[in-house]
């Protein structure tokens, strides 16, 4: 455990260079989400993704500095390698959904108070909603994206995960039209009960199962590699 | 237990290169020079000796099977990686709080001993060095743990000769604190360890050439430079290599005194670790 908690502060350390960017892009987020009546919509999403982005960002840094190597002769295994990386993303995406959560409250009662005219009602439960979404559309991106880099590489990984993010909406696309012509008679009512009562707990368990597949593949991938 | 690192019969195949059946020991208290060109398998054999890619063959180190006690193994050993290290932009402080979580022995007041003995400062990012002070750095964050095996790769490739001398002195006083503790260094300057190697270990084009005590590299190895005649005259089984000169042969022996009562050729010169490797590499048999 001490392994992954030093890899964890490598990667911490190396982003600190990063937090100017940080906090002109929030910055910037949140200028955009004063002027627009629709924040509510939005913000937790771009936060998320860009915090849970962040954390893929390392990648670039192993891969110049052939970090791995080096990693690798000190008294820490593959797994570890690829286990500290998961806990990474997965700490990103959850403190970007926080903050996206509370800088939306924060940045919609400043808006209230200063335009009363243009009131917003901020509808908590919409707005968890909102969140938890934008948390499993990042997740599914960083489930596919991280496999992909240690097959090809932080640079070529990049290109690669659209390709793969496209096959998949083209099989999902391909699906739906083969159902659609077979007949089948899919009952869109039971479906939308059903995410309106299970709807945040099947996201969590979908999402928990796609790290896990996604960490499975990448271990499997990773531990095959000579570095 | 006499060594700290066993080698035997490893073997490594890549598309175009391969590392075949070397075998060699690393004693304790003995500082073993590998050497050879670049290419010719020095650094696959220290990626095999630190379990970083996958070989065929048997590695001990300190007694044990580095493939099934690697943790363990790898506590006690430092490494500095010709073309590798942690990130370019942290800085020699922020290495040290990493160091800490993965070494329970490292030693804070030894690491800032070195950063200051180096002239290196703490909170410069690593980009922003000279690549001697990169080179510096790497020294100082193999060393701060107390570790019984150095394991380097060219740690002395891009230090100027006055730093060069410094670094070499730390390791020979590192040995001769404690006679337990073993250095593999690989190197192409091969001058370096003509000062502090115990052994050589030649490898050229993935095979094991040499292997080989230092005092007798240099006790027994020699050039004889002679005419053409006089090389007719030497039974291929006394020498180990040849080069054709514009004026004259020169002959690599290994077996100086032997060869000049045998022959009573007179002109016979050291041998360098350079000239050996350059024999064997360029010389004809």
């Amino acid at each position: 455990m001490k392994e992954i908690k030093g890899l964890i502060k490598k990667d911490l350390f190396n982003l600190v260079s990063y937090k100017n960017s940080i906090l002109i892009i929030i910055v910037f987020i949140c200028a955009f989400a004063y002027f627009s009546s629709n924040a509510i919509n939005y913000i937790p999403i771009m936060i998320v993704t860009m915090i849970g982005m962040i954390a893929i960002a390392t990648f670039s840094y192993d891969e110049q500095s052939k970090s791995d190597k080096y990693i690798l002769s000190m008294p820490v295994n593959k797994k570890e390698i690829v286990v500290e990386k998961y806990i990474l993303t997965i700490l990103a995406t959850i403190i970007g959904a926080i903050l996206g959560y509370i800088i939306t409250i924060i940045i919609i009662n400043i808006n209230n108070n200063i335009r009363p005219e243009n009131f917003i009602s901020l509808d908590y439960s919409k707005l968890f909603i909102t969140t938890i979404s934008g948390m499993f559309g990042i997740s599914l991106v960083e489930a596919i994206q991280i496999p992909s880099i240690y097959k090809w590489g932080a640079e070529k990984g990049r290109i690669e995960m659209f390709v793969l993010i496209f096959a998949i909406a083209l099989i999902i696309g391909a699906l739906g039209y083969f159902l659609t012509e077979a007949k089948v008679d899919i009952n869109v009512e039971i479906i939308k009960n059903f995410f309106k009562q299970y709807g945040i707990i099947t996201l969590v368990i979908i999402m928990t199962i796609m790290y896990y597949i996604s960490y499975k593949i990448s271990y499997n991938i990773y531990n095959k590699k000579d570095i | 237990m006499t060594n700290n690192i066993e080698i035997n019969n490893i073997s490594k195949k890549y598309s175009g290169f391969e590392l075949k059946n070397i075998s060699f020991n690393v004693p304790k208290g003995a500082i073993v020079g590998l050497i050879g060109e670049n290419g010719a398998g020095k650094t696959t054999t220290i990626k095999s000796i630190l379990n970083i890619i996958s070989y065929s063959g048997e590695i001990k180190i300190f007694g044990k099977d580095i493939k099934k006690d690697e943790k363990n193994i790898k506590k006690e050993i430092g490494t500095v990686l010709d073309d590798s290290f942690l990130s370019d932009y942290l800085n020699a402080k922020s290495i040290n709080k990493i160091m800490k979580e993965f070494y329970e022995n490292w030693d804070e007041k030894v690491y800032r001993e070195y950063l200051k003995k180096f002239n290196l400062p703490e909170n410069k990012i690593i980009k922003e060095f000279s690549s001697g002070m990169k080179m510096k750095l790497k020294i100082a964050t193999a060393m701060s743990h107390n570790p019984k095996l150095l394991i380097l790769d060219e740690p002395t490739s891009t230090l100027d000769p006055i730093i060069r001398n410094e670094i070499l002195d730390i390791f020979r006083n590192y040995i001769e604190e404690d006679e337990n503790r073993s250095i593999l260094l690989s190197t192409h300057i091969t001058t370096d360890l003509e000062h502090i190697s115990d052994y050589i270990v030649f490898i050229d084009n993935g095979k094991l050439m040499l292997n080989i005590e230092m005092q007798e590299l240099l006790d027994n190895y020699a050039i004889v430079k002679c005419s053409r005649q006089d090389f007719e005259k030497i039974d291929t089984k006394d020498y180990i290599r040849y080069k054709k000169e514009k004026y004259q042969y020169e002959v690599l022996v290994n077996n100086k005194y032997e060869f000049e009562n045998k022959y009573k050729i007179s002109t016979i010169d050291k041998a360098s670790i350079e000239d050996i490797m350059l024999f064997y590499i360029k010389g004809e048999k």
